[in-house]
């Protein structure tokens, strides 16, 4: 039955008006309705109900035909509506889908005979209201998903102002570090607070430098040297923090020469990115502050090695004590200049002189030293063992050798040339410079030491020529060793034994040689005055060369 | 008996043996009509019966706490709130007769014995889209309810969330088994209502 059934003028009046009002009902159903499906449902569902149909379909534009065959008559009546044509009907006609929104599709009705104008106008209205309430559903849709995608965007700038916000955190905090001159410990410190774990920095080869948190190591522990350099090289490669174990560890390496590094304690890996984020700038930060000690160190080391220069090489007082007060160093002390030879076993001239460096401060033995080619100067300001002071110097290399020579003491400026000449002196006097590596004092070296003294060298040339001249021509022009020979033989009393060894000779090549030394140069070695006076000139022979050579 | 009382939203009355079914969409609007509806009853002195399906619903009845001393009403037994498992689907499935059993029992015994002049019941209806037995009788109890209706001295108002009920033939049906409708804050004979006898006839 249908609500237009009746053929009486006052009930078709109140049938239309309840039909009117089931039009209203259904328009606020689909008006409040949850999705577009729900909508076209209503309406094909209620048009049966509103006029005698047996066919009712909705055909969006644009979607799929639910009525096959319609395309070009839905095309052709467009936006207006009109009639179709459909199998087996005897009518059909599609109701525009109208909205302000657009032409949205059509309400298609099939019946075996046209409704009634009634039915019809009825129809047409519920195809307006199924209209209206696609676009608003449509509309409300949109607005929907532009809201969620305004949410969605929100969300993700309020993540981003929320991570500019916290790397914002993370620099002022690690600049404010850096500014506040805090060093490696206040850096530690910066990073543990702002991720929350322990946190370590340990120097180029794994030793601990300083430590944030709680339950600090001890001992620290220290990879082999193998180990470390390939975390290192791994870490270098990755160019950003690598997991090694329970720790997460960044280089502080700048200019690509690695100084440090600073690692956060993670066993459970819950560091999460703000704590790399950290991470990486406390590494840079700590890069920053190693350059920063390591360019002051290398600048106060330059400044001690030319006040070193300078007093070797002769200053004067004012100069050299400005010098030294700017370098927080009292030079008013008495001082011995210090001459290292040697090497490690490896020729590495760095090595040895941090090697000495080392020695000295532990000794204690003085801090002011410089590197002169191979050799270090120390200017000592105590009185060690200097042959405990030697012994250290190699413990610290590892092996190899030292040689040492102590001048003696100078109370002021303008002396330190002179104790710095005897230091060398004493490494390279013939009688100490074929000995075994030793420290050797200036003041040690007896009849050298008076013969360094005479300022006037002419007549100690002359008494050399006196004794030796005629040996000393012979071994010029036959290129022999008489006067070294001699000299050795002298020194050791006339053992032969001795000499033979310490010439590295056969004892028949020696006594050989001292018969041509008494042919030669006619001396009589068994005469104790002869004996005595050659001694002397083969020393002073020995000195000169020296003096002359330096 | 009360031949008009208002419901609780602004320019709304109900009167005895209404049976409506209100569309809400989501859980803030069917607040808006659950709280006020009960909020007058209450103050009216009449039974109020809730069944609520959402857990969120139950909360809604509590913010009735912001006016009323809900505590009291609820240990006076003059409102009984209670969940769909332990009315609508009692044994995890839904029976029409018991069902109408159950309000008979709880109406009836409101009026007869505990003395209510008028009860207001609420049920929250989308225990019906689970998927236990017999709740495809949802529409044939709502028209069997409109037979019951006119027993006591009530008003039923059943809540329909269209985010949940979206299929357009059920909710044609569903307002063929109510007689008022409640849609956008406005009650009204519905139009589409269709006689229970008709109705089930035709479904059966």
């Amino acid at each position: 039955m249908t609500l237009l059934g009746q053929d009486a003028p006052s009930q078709l009046e109140r049938g239309l008006l309840s039909s009117l009002r089931s039009l209203l009902v259904l328009g606020k159903l689909m008006t409040e309705g949850a999705d577009e499906q729900q909508i076209l449902e209503l309406a094909v569902t209620a048009a049966p109900s509103l006029a005698r149909c047996s066919l009712v379909s909705v055909e969006l534009a644009g979607g799929r035909r639910r009525v096959p065959g319609l395309d070009a008559q839905l095309a052709l009546v467009g936006a207006t509506g009109g009639l179709v044509e459909l199998p087996k009907m005897g009518w059909a006609w599609a109701y525009p889908l109208s909205s302000i929104a657009g032409h949205l599709g059509h309400l298609v009705i099939g019946a075996a005979t046209e409704p009634s104008p009634e039915e019809q106008f009825l129809l047409r209205s519920l195809a307006q209201q199924a209209g209206g309430a696609l676009a608003n559903q449509r509309l409300h849709a949109q607005e929907q998903a532009t809201a969620a995608e305004l949410s969605a965007l929100n969300e993700r700038l309020r993540g981003t102002v929320g991570a500019l916000q916290h790397s914002m955190n993370i620099h002022t905090r690690l600049t404010a570090v850096a500014v506040s001159g805090e060093g490696s410990e206040g850096i530690a410190r910066a990073v543990h607070e702002l991720t929350g774990l322990q946190v370590s920095i340990e120097d180029r080869y794994g030793n601990l430098q300083a430590w944030a948190g709680p339950n600090r190591p001890d001992p620290y522990p220290k990879d082999s040297p193998a180990r470390r350099e390939q975390l290192i090289c791994r870490a270098k490669r990755a160019a950003r923090p690598i997991r090694d174990g329970a720790r997460i560890l960044a280089l502080a390496h700048p200019q690509g020469d690695t100084l440090g590094a600073i690692v956060l304690v993670d066993p459970t890996a819950s560091a999460s990115e703000q704590a790399l984020m950290a991470l990486e700038h406390g590494a840079t930060i700590l890069a920053m502050e190693l350059a920063r000690v390591r360019s002051l160190a290398e600048s106060e080391l330059r400044l001690r090695r030319d006040l070193v220069d300078e007093l070797l090489n002769g200053t004067d007082e004012e100069s050299g004590l400005a010098r030294a007060t700017a370098l927080g160093y009292d030079l008013q002390r008495p001082h011995r200049v210090v001459v290292i030879e040697g090497r490690g076993r490896t020729r590495d001239n760095d090595t040895f002189f941090q090697a000495v460096r080392r020695a000295a401060r532990d000794e204690p033995a003085g801090t002011l030293l410089a590197a002169r080619g191979a050799e270090v100067v120390l200017l000592a300001d105590r009185e060690p063992d200097w042959e405990s002071l030697r012994r250290s110097v190699m413990r610290e290399l590892g092996g190899g050798r030292a040689r040492m020579g102590v001048g003696e003491c100078c109370e002021r400026v303008n002396e330190f040339p002179r104790s710095y000449r005897q230091a060398k002196l004493a490494l390279r006097l013939p009688a100490t410079a074929e000995w075994d590596d030793r420290s050797i004092r200036f003041d040690d070296l007896g009849v050298y030491r008076l013969l360094v003294g005479i300022e006037d060298l002419s007549e100690v040339e002359r008494f050399v020529q006196h004794w030796l001249g005629d040996l000393m021509a012979y071994d010029e022009q036959r290129g022999t060793e008489l006067v070294r020979t001699l000299s050795h033989y002298l020194a050791r009393g006339g053992n032969y034994e001795l000499t033979a060894k310490s010439l590295i000779v056969h004892r028949n090549t020696l006594k050989y040689r001292l018969q041509r030394i008494r042919q030669i140069g006619g001396l009589d070695l068994g005469d104790p005055d002869t004996c005595f006076n050659l001694e002397l000139a083969t020393r002073a022979w020995g000195t000169l060369g020296v003096l002359r050579s330096s | 008996m009360t031949t008009s009382m208002a419901m609780g939203l602004p320019g709304v009355s109900l009167a005895p043996g209404d049976h409506i079914c209100a569309f809400y969409r989501g859980a803030a609007q069917r607040d808006e009509l659950l709280v006020p509806y009960l909020r007058e009853g209450l103050l009216a002195g009449d039974k109020c019966i809730c069944v609520t399906d959402d857990p969120g619903a139950d909360q809604a009845v509590r913010t009735l706490a912001g006016q009323l001393d809900v505590d009291l009403s609820l240990a006076t037994g003059q409102l009984e709130s209670m969940r769909s498992e332990s009315s609508y689907l009692v044994g995890g499935c839904f029976v029409i007769d018991r069902m109408i059993e159950f309000w008979d029992g709880a109406v009836g015994g409101a009026v007869r014995h505990d003395g209510y002049q008028f009860v207001r019941a609420v049920g929250e209806m989308t225990w019906a889209l689970r998927d236990l037995p017999g709740v495809e009788h949802l529409l044939a109890y709502e028209a069997r309810l409109n037979d019951f209706l006119p027993r006591y001295p009530q008003v039923i108002l059943c809540l329909y969330d269209l985010e949940q009920f979206s299929n357009g033939q059920i909710l044609l049906d569903i307002l063929r088994t109510h007689p008022k409708v409640l849609l956008s804050g406005q009650l009204m004979d519905n139009p589409w209502y269709t006689d229970p006898e008709v109705y089930l006839a035709s479904h059966s």
